[in-house]
Order: structure tokens, then C-alpha cells, then sequence
């Protein structure tokens, strides 16, 4: 029989793909293997790589310290990570892939609600605990899974911090419009913005919503000018928060104060807007300003994480990483409190864990989501990220009103 | 009312710019039957091209054009002549996947060259605007548009009056007879192409203007571009601008304005611009099938 080379090619390469898995990271007794698909590249690579960034930080710090204790044996850890492009199938197959081909003791969440969604469906079929700090709608949690766990205040809360620090301040906000991003998480954080603005006696002048992949929201921009509002709020992500603040001042809106979830706080908002991102507002996970306790086992306080975590990768550690980190976190005091790698007996850990560290509290509700932690409200003030809310965290006094486009 | 036309207004703004990224799309694809589904990329590329010439040598996006223009110029030309070239005959499904792996690529290597973050350029200008009664207009979207204007009409002056570009449209109407005129097909097919790149090139400067740069911004404009063409008609310049002014139009104001209620849940506005611009894209096919300005071929 004559092979072409082609074919012989094509053999081969099968051959490689289907031998690959058997010399696995997992091989290893003496390490804990975790898993995590994660947007490297596509349109959510930024956040995937804060994401990466904040596990990465944890599995050094735990290797230099030694390890983890598990029933008196001491471990290695190490994180194998796949690119899921942004997509959320991928991220599910890849999953899979990590479970029963790595065969990797437990999952640590991709970036964003649409994937943790998928994933979490994976760990609940395979039953592989799963610990995720980028996935706040609670749709995810809704479903009654029981391997998945998220670090994180849920969705609906998100903004909750940036209405009540606009309705303290002077003069106060009355009316609110919001504009959000097609998605599960951002509708999530509209709605709970929305129910909350109306429970407090503020008016709701305008809610509405955009494509998520849109390159224009130029409508959606007129409209909320013409309600006039003191607040606006955006519920997206980098890419349309972006879009949604140079919209605001091409057409003059003039609110009291702007209100973001994912923007203000990447680096890349104020890099790519200059001035036009002073004054602005980002509603956040976390940040470096809060004041915790912090159990022993890992960097005991925010202060000391941001600083550690500044000198490895030159950046100021945002909400991404820290939360990314608070995810390792959750398993590491997980094992070492079952004392074993069973799925079944770190995800009963993980139901009762209940454990104070630099990000904030890590406790679990029924459903498996973080609802005792608050959010903090950022602000950008001449270029750089301050904590100005709750008031008894804050780094800097709140800048309000917003001043006019060109004054800022 | 005043929204109205505050919306007609955004309408036309978003248009001039759907229009330009969609004519080089709509050459490549009228001329050679070649789906350039690595035009999104190219794109891309020329917003890092104003990008690194703005953060480098504080050179102004607008005089940044000819600039990203001669790049991709050259990077268009340079596949179709070493690359495309080789399948362009085959069926269509080759040149799609050839296409498909090229933005890949691309988007891929941008990745690793410039990471995910999104960037801008923020110019002194960014954000200025001045007020006609209720509308208020964008300084940088009007300049984008009359640039986008402008470079059109030099493209159809050019594809009419020049050689080449009478010897591009002859290839477009019967390839066989251009060849016995002493056109150089492969050439000229190197030429379009290098256009098409050229062209969306530029269109990338001007969207990293009013947009964010990163290396998958380009993907929402294919799609654009691809209905673009089809409600404009394909190969022709005109075509490219009234379907790029219709598309933009029908999202900023037809569509912002409907509610839908499917089972408990409310669909509003801007969320159905996609399905709506679609839609009249699906009742254009079925009307017109050759596209608005489009014309019937054999």
C-alpha cells in the first residue's frame, strides 16, 4: 500500500492528537492539577488574561510557600489552562476535555457569565467541583447545580454601591437612566440597578438595551439624552463601555454623575480615553482600599496582595485578578479543611466554607454564590483609580457633580 | 420628533462609515467572486496602524490614511499575488476557507503583538460637537463621513477614468475579452485586492476614531459588510453607499424604536437592530435579488 505524503501527514497528526492526553499534567501524585478554560484570545482575551494573571499569582505563591497540606501529605499545585476563544461552547468542551483527558481534580471558572454558564453544566454532569470568580449572573446559580461556586457578589448588586453613593451626595440624584448590554450578566445588573433605583425613590427615566457586539450606540445615546438624567449607568464590558462614554460626549450629554460595571476599572479605560475618563464611576468586585483580616495561608490583607502582586506583573491588580485569586483561594482552604482530593468531600468543604481573606469574606449561599460580600464604587480621579464608596473605605472624597465635558 | 431626527442624523453618520469599510468587501467579492472574509482583519490593521502612528509620532488619524492605505495597499496586494492567486480558480468554498484561515491568522498574530487590550486614540478633537436646532452633531463622525464621502468619489473617478481602472471593470464584465485587450488578469486581480485591503484599511483608521481598538474589532464590520453588499448590490461603488447610508439608517431609527414581547420577556430597541437590519436585508433579496443599485448578471 502507497501512502501519500499528505495522508502519511494526516495520520500522524491524528495519532499525536489521540496520544497527547496520556502524558498528561495529572500523571503527577505528588501535584493537584486544576483546570480552566479561559478567553486568551476573541473578544473577552483582556479579561481572560486578568483572569489568567490572578490563578497564576496564587499557584506561585502557594508553590514558593511549600505547597498544600492535604491529610499530612504535601502537595505541588499547577493550573492547565485552554483557550476557549470567548466562546461559551468551547469553553464547555474544553471542560470536558480537562476532566476526562487531563483528568484534573478540580475546575477553576473561565472569564465571563455566558462560559462560567456552560461550564458549570460540565462540572455538574462530570461532578467536578468547580470555584469561579468571573461569572455574577445568577442564572448561573439558579439551576440548583451543586459542584459550582462563585466568589462573587451576584449581578443584580452590582451598581447598587454607585446608586446609593449618588443618592447621598449633594445635590442628589433623582433620575437614572441605564443602558446595558445585551447579555445575560448585564441585564442581570440593569434589572437589580433598576429594582433598586425605584425601591429608594429614585426615577427610572430610561432603560434600554444594545447588541452586545454593536459599533455604534449612537441611538441608544440620543434617546437617554432626551430623559435628561442625573445618572447614567452602563451595565457591559470594556469594549462597549468605551463606546458608550465617547458616545456620551460627542453628543453633549450632560449627566450629575456616570456610572460603569466593567471599564473604569481595566487599565485600558483610562489609557484609551484620556481625560474623558476623569470623574467616571466603576462599580467593583474589590479593590486594593478594603480593609480585611485576612485567615494565614495567603497574603493577609489587600494592601499586601496589590503590592506583591504590582512588583510580578507591573500592572495595579484590579478587581479581575483579585477575584480570580479569591476563586484558588476557596479551594485551597476547601482541601486543606477535607483533608483529601475527593470531589465529593472538598465540594461539602466548600458548601460550610466560611473563611475571611484579603478579598473579603468566602461564604457560600444555598445556591452556591458569595452574597455577604459587598461592592465597592471607584472612581477615576485625574487618571487614577480611587476608592470613594462605601465612605468608610474610601481613599478620596466623591467628585460630584461631575464636571462639563473639556473641564475634566 | 427631534429624536427622530437626531436618529436619522446618527443614521447617516454610522452609515458613511459602513459604507467605506463594505466597498472594498464589495469590489473584491463583485470583481473575483472572492468572499474576503479576512476583511474584518484588515481592518483591524489599519486602526493599529493609526494607532501606532499616533502614540508614536503624535501624527494626527486623518493624515494617517494614505498611510494605512499604502500598508494594506501592499499587504492586500501581496496575498492575492502569493497567495490567492494559486486557488482563485477553484470553487468558492476554497477561497472562503483560504480566507477564513488568513483572518485567523491575522487576528491571531495582532493578538500577540498587541495583546487583548483595547486601546484608543484620543485626540484633542475627540468628542467636539456643535448643535443644529435639537441635533446635536459629532465633529469626528461628520469628518469620518465626508472623508469616507471623498474617498469613494476619488474610487469611482478613478475605476472610470484611469486605465487600470477601466481594465479592473472590463475583467468584471467578461474576463476572456479583457485578456484578449492585453489585460493582465493576475495582475489586475492583485490590484483589486490590494484595493479591497486598502480600503478597509483606511475605513479601520477612521473607526479608531469614535470606537476602541482591539484585535477583534473587526469582526462585527464583516458582518456589516456582507449585508451591506447585498442590499447596495455587489461590484460598484455606488451600490456600496446607498446600501452602507440604508443599513446605518434602518438600525439608528426603524429599529431603536420597536418593542417586541416574546413570551415574559421584552425585547426593546436597540437589541433587535441586528434582526431588524436583517430583515430588510431578507425582504431586499426576495424583492430585488441583484441589491438596490445591484445589476443582473448572466
Amino acid at each position: 500500500m502507497f501512502l501519500r505524503p499528505t495522508a502519511v501527514l494526516g495520520v500522524c497528526a491524528i495519532a499525536v492528537t489521540l496520544l497527547a492526553p496520556v502524558q498528561s499534567v495529572g500523571a503527577d501524585p505528588d501535584t493537584i492539577v486544576f483546570g480552566s478554560p479561559v478567553s486568551l484570545t476573541g473578544n473577552l482575551a483582556k479579561e481572560g488574561h486578568l483572569t489568567q494573571e490572578g490563578y497564576e499569582f496564587w499557584k506561585n505563591y502557594i508553590n514558593a510557600h511549600g505547597g498544600l497540606k492535604v491529610g499530612g501529605k504535601t502537595y505541588k499545585v499547577d493550573i492547565k489552562y485552554y483557550d476557549d476563544e470567548s466562546k461559551n461552547d468551547s469553553s464547555a468542551q474544553l471542560a470536558e476535555r480537562l476532566i476526562d483527558q487531563d483528568h484534573v481534580n478540580f475546575l477553576l471558572g473561565p472569564y465571563g457569565s455566558g462560559t462560567s454558564f456552560t461550564v458549570a453544566q460540565m462540572a455538574e454532569r462530570k461532578k467536578v467541583p468547580m470555584v469561579e470568580g468571573n461569572g455574577a449572573a445568577e442564572k448561573i446559580f439558579n439551576q440548583g447545580f451543586k459542584y459550582t461556586f462563585g466568589v462573587l457578589s451576584p449581578a443584580r448588586r452590582y451598581l447598587e454601591g454607585v446608586l446609593e453613593m449618588a443618592k447621598a451626595q449633594k445635590p442628589a440624584a433623582q433620575t437614572v437612566a441605564i443602558t446595558a448590554a445585551s447579555d445575560a450578566f448585564s441585564q442581570e445588573v440593569a434589572q437589580g440597578a433598576a429594582n433598586w433605583a425605584q425601591a429608594h425613590g429614585m426615577k427610572v427615566v430610561y432603560n434600554n438595551k444594545y447588541p452586545d457586539t454593536a459599533t455604534d450606540v449612537s441611538s441608544v445615546i440620543s434617546a437617554l439624552k432626551a430623559t435628561n438624567p442625573d445618572l447614567v449607568l452602563n451595565a457591559g464590558h470594556v469594549q462597549d463601555a468605551l463606546l458608550v462614554q465617547k458616545g456620551l460626549k460627542d453628543q453633549n450629554v450632560q449627566a450629575k454623575g456616570y456610572g460603569y460595571t466593567v471599564g473604569p476599572d481595566t487599565p485600558d479605560f483610562a489609557n484609551s480615553l484620556g481625560k474623558d475618563a476623569n470623574d467616571v464611576f466603576g462599580a467593583a468586585q474589590w479593590s486594593d482600599a478594603v480593609k480585611y483580616h485576612a485567615a494565614a495561608g495567603f497574603y493577609r490583607s489587600a494592601k499586601d496582595y496589590a503590592e506583591a502582586f504590582q512588583a510580578v506583573y507591573h500592572h495595579r491588580a484590579d478587581y479581575h485578578n483579585a477575584e480570580s485569586s479569591a476563586a484558588c483561594l476557596a479551594f485551597q482552604y476547601a482541601i486543606e479543611k477535607a483533608g483529601s482530593l475527593d470531589p465529593e468531600k472538598v465540594r461539602d468543604a466548600l458548601v460550610n466554607l466560611d473563611v475571611v481573606t484579603f478579598y473579603g469574606i468566602l461564604k457560600f449561599d444555598s445556591r452556591g454564590l458569595n452574597v455577604y460580600k459587598p461592592m465597592v464604587v471607584n472612581q477615576i480621579q485625574n487618571g487614577t483609580l480611587v476608592t470613594v464608596w462605601p465612605a468608610g473605605l474610601a481613599e478620596a472624597k466623591v467628585i460630584w457633580p461631575t464636571p462639563p465635558w473639556g473641564k475634566r | 420628533m427631534e429624536l427622530w431626527a437626531q436618529d436619522l442624523v446618527n443614521g447617516i453618520l454610522a452609515g458613511g462609515i459602513l459604507a467605506l469599510v463594505a466597498v472594498g468587501f464589495s469590489l473584491v467579492w463583485g470583481i473575483m467572486n472572492i468572499i474576503n472574509l479576512a476583511h474584518g482583519a484588515f481592518v483591524m490593521l489599519g486602526a493599529y496602524v493609526t494607532y501606532e502612528l499616533f502614540t508614536a509620532l503624535h501624527l494626527d488619524p486623518f493624515l494617517s490614511l494614505p498611510i494605512s492605505f499604502i500598508a494594506l495597499f501592499v499587504l492586500g496586494y501581496a496575498i492575492q499575488r502569493w497567495l490567492i492567486n494559486w486557488v482563485v480558480r477553484a470553487p468558492i468554498l476554497t477561497t472562503f476557507l483560504l480566507t477564513f484561515g488568513l483572518s485567523l491568522l491575522i487576528v491571531n498574530i495582532a493578538q500577540i503583538i498587541w495583546t487583548g487590550d483595547r486601546r484608543g486614540v484620543e485626540t484633542w478633537y475627540a468628542g467636539a460637537n456643535f448643535s443644529l436646532g435639537a441635533v446635536t452633531v459629532p465633529w469626528v463622525k461628520l469628518l469620518t463621513l465626508i472623508a469616507a464621502l471623498a474617498i469613494t468619489g476619488i474610487l469611482q473617478l478613478w475605476l472610470t477614468r484611469s486605465k487600470t481602472g477601466r481594465a479592473i471593470r472590463a475583467t468584471s464584465m467578461d474576463i476572456g475579452a479583457a485578456q484578449l485587450a492585453g489585460v493582465r488578469v493576475s495582475q489586475i486581480y492583485a490590484i483589486v485586492f490590494g484595493l479591497g485591503a486598502g480600503l478597509a484599511g483606511v475605513a479601520g483608521t477612521l473607526i479608531a476614531l469614535s470606537s476602541s481598538i482591539s484585535p477583534t474589532m473587526g469582526d462585527p464590520f464583516l458582518i456589516s459588510a456582507f449585508a451591506v453588499c447585498v442590499l447596495g448590490g455587489l461590484g460598484s461603488v455606488q451600490g456600496a453607499l446607498i446600501g452602507g447610508l440604508t443599513y446605518g439608517i434602518i438600525q439608528q431609527t426603524v429599529a431603536a424604536r420597536l418593542e417586541v414581547t416574546i413570551g415574559t420577556q421584552q425585547i426593546s430597541g436597540s437589541g433587535l437592530e441586528d434582526a431588524i437590519a436583517f430583515i430588510v436585508l431578507l425582504l431586499v433579496l426576495i424583492v430585488r435579488p441583484t441589491g438596490i443599485l445591484g445589476r443582473a448578471t448572466a
